[in-house]
């Protein structure tokens, strides 16, 4: 989704018609799964070093340590798997004349609606591992108190870049 | 050079900044002193306390040279230090606040301390120590007026007459101590005169004043029977009365003298018997409006309305020096009059409160009522009495308690300020400017899911004194997506300007 994706947001914000939402792009679903089994791989690791140790001084034990590990091991590989594809799903944005909305959360559902001339200032970030899927995340900052601070993340980078420069636009116009 | 790039005036510190140095340092060091004086270690104490006081007179010497402020191109630039030279310029539209603090030594010299506040939300941005009067006043009308002018137009400075908004007299003073539930802070201001005693008293004295109290609890528990009812309804009794006393007491030394005035934008108030404050802020900084019927003082007819402009931030001592609050005590049938003096345009009649979802009573009360029976449940496991099923027959109280929740739960909308109001027995309204508001968030917990209701945050730049974020609960979800909807539109309309 770039230049195509802009254009697609443009001309969906029309004033007469609402917009629809847009989803995250898709890679986002990678970048979620990749980081979540890294840390959990790196917990499971620390977790099979204990139950060796304690395998070694209890020998009884072995067998039912190791069992309760590879459900561990499973139940987690099956968490990384469902929940990223499911937030994914959960997450969605729209930019409806000058207010953007978001849509979050499985259980927990949020939906943010921000102003675009509240905009202070807006962050464009992209980690080490968000680089290599070629996606960004967007920070929109306000001057609130308890939500002062927006995220949309995974987007592609480029993307990403455009949108910032239009909310920027979006934003900074007065309306007479 | 055109007007606006001209040096308005320059300024610096009072002289007498030189002598509460002095002061600050005596201060720090007289229980050293004092243990000096009773414990004859005169030599050394006599050297450390030269060493600390000339400390302090050449930090504050070097304060008051190296000091100087001014105002050029619409800002304020403070300017300090004589190797390390720093210059801070405080643009005059971003000034929120001025506050200035008057202790019972800085009255008897004329002078005062000036604290000028900006958005940030990270304490005061400047701080004068200290000014004269004159100056500080000087001061003052120097930067709102300027702020206010380059905010709206270019015409020349008029300087518009204060209007007294209002006085509190000393009965209403007393009134508001007596309605605060400051029952907490009497016991501490107890504690703290326990403290001091032990400190100050002769050990003589402290003595005797300790086999007295003791002796006199022994006589009590001696007489067995009545000491259990008599003795703890004295006890009640007095700790009721003398904490209403302390808090009158504290009330009216805190806001002796509270007078409130207007001076075009500015609302102005001064306020203290010992310690004189005032504060100047501006109603177009104001970001939430709240007033606040707590029980007693709603039964009596009386409000309190506090506000928060932006970047506001509770500091520990915000309470002891009157800062929450904008008038502390004021009469139901006054303040409807007062409000559009905080808010321009509020004048125009209220729409009608409109409700959350009547769910909300039977969500309420089956939330209190599971908790009884779980109560009842694990009283009757432990007894294995049916006098243990007593907490059921709350659950009416409790139904009763949400209808009546419910019923006086709403928000209101007008073209340009939302209202919400919650409480039945205590009251609190709050009102908040459309073109203040910062964000908005709709929340979903699953058991909101499942009723269909939702939870709607109104997101502005300052909650420190108002109690929080904005919030109203138990709207049906299309209802809360349509307000919030509406509400980001017409809040992105206009222009953010602190």
């Amino acid at each position: 989704m770039t230049e195509a994706g802009t254009q697609q947001a443009l001309a969906l914000s029309q004033p007469n018609q609402p917009p629809t939402f847009i989803p995250l792009d898709q890679r986002v679903m990678q970048l979620w799964r990749f980081s979540d089994a890294l840390g959990y791989g790196i917990f499971w690791l620390i977790v099979l070093f204990a139950v060796l140790a304690l395998s070694w001084f209890r020998t009884g034990w072995a067998l039912s340590l190791l069992c309760g590990w590879s459900a561990f091991v499973l139940i987690t590989i099956a968490w990384v798997m469902w929940y990223p594809a499911r937030a994914y799903r959960a997450w969605s944005w729209r930019i409806d004349g000058r207010v953007l909305e978001t849509r979050s959360g499985i259980w927990f559902r949020h939906t943010r609606l921000l102003p675009l001339s509240r905009l202070q200032h807006i962050d464009l970030e992209s980690g080490p591992l968000a680089r290599r899927f070629g996606l960004a995340s967007l920070i929109l900052h306000t001057a609130g108190t308890q939500n002062a601070s927006l995220t949309i993340p995974g987007l592609d980078a480029a993307y990403a870049e455009q949108l910032r420069n239009w909310l920027v636009e979006l934003g900074g116009n007065d309306v007479a | 050079m055109s007007p606006e790039s001209a040096t308005i005036f320059t300024g610096r510190l009072h002289p007498l900044t030189l002598v509460f140095g002095v002061w600050q340092g005596l201060r720090g060091i007289w229980p050293l002193l004092l243990l000096g004086v009773v414990g004859n270690r005169w030599w050394g104490i006599a050297i450390f306390a030269t060493l600390s006081l000339g400390g302090s007179v050449a930090f504050a010497a070097f304060r008051y040279f190296s000091f100087s402020y001014r105002i050029e191109n619409n800002e304020l630039i403070t300017k300090e230090g004589w190797l390390g030279r720093s210059e801070r310029h405080i643009p005059l539209a971003r000034v929120q606040e001025i506050r200035i603090e008057q202790h019972l030594l800085h009255r008897i010299f004329g002078v005062v301390d000036a604290q000028i506040e900006t958005a940030s939300g990270q304490g005061a941005e400047a701080k004068l120590s200290v000014l004269s009067r004159a100056e500080a006043e000087r001061l003052r009308q120097a930067v709102f007026n300027r702020g206010a002018q380059v905010e709206t137009t270019q015409a020349p400075i008029t300087q518009p007459e204060a209007v007294l908004v209002r006085r509190l007299t000393l009965g209403e003073l007393a009134l508001a101590g007596l309605t605060s539930n400051h029952l907490v802070s009497a016991l501490v201001i107890v504690g703290a005169i326990w403290q001091f005693a032990d400190n100050a008293l002769p050990q003589a004295l402290r003595v005797r004043l300790r086999t007295f109290t003791t002796q006199t609890l022994a006589g009590f528990v001696m007489h067995g029977g009545a000491f259990s009812l008599r003795f703890w309804t004295a006890i009640v009794i007095s700790v009721l009365l003398v904490s209403m006393l302390f808090s009158m007491v504290g009330s009216i030394v805190l806001f002796y003298d509270f007078t409130l005035t207007r001076q075009g934008d500015d609302l102005q108030r001064r306020y203290g018997l010992l310690t004189r404050r005032s504060s100047n802020l501006p109603r177009r900084r104001i970001q939430v409006l709240k007033i606040e019927e707590s029980f007693l003082r709603r039964w009596l007819g009386f409000a309190t309305i506090s506000a928060d402009v932006s970047g506001n931030q509770r500091e520990d001592n915000a309470d002891s020096k009157g800062r929450d609050v904008l008038i502390p005590l004021l009469r139901r049938n006054e303040y409807e009059k007062l409000l559009p003096l905080f808010l321009p345009d509020l004048a125009a009649p209220r729409t009608v409160w409109r409700p959350i979802s009547p769910r909300a009573i039977k969500r309420g009360t089956m939330k209190s009522a599971r908790l009884l029976v779980l109560l009842a449940a694990a009283w009757f496991f432990w007894q294995w009495n049916w006098l243990a099923a007593w907490p059921l027959l709350l659950i009416p109280v409790a139904y009763l308690f949400h209808r009546e929740s419910y019923r006086h739960l709403g928000y209101a909308m007008t073209q340009k300020y939302l209202f919400t109001r919650e409480g039945w027995l205590g009251r609190a309204t709050r009102i908040i400017p459309i073109s203040k508001i910062q964000g908005l968030e709709i929340t979903q917990t699953p058991f909101d899911q499942r009723l269909g209701l939702a939870g709607l945050n109104i997101d502005t730049a300052g909650q420190a004194f108002t109690g929080g974020v904005p919030r109203i609960k138990n709207l049906p979800l299309a209802e809360a997506e349509d307000l919030a909807r509406t509400l980001a539109h017409q809040a992105g309309l206009t222009p953010y300007r602190g």
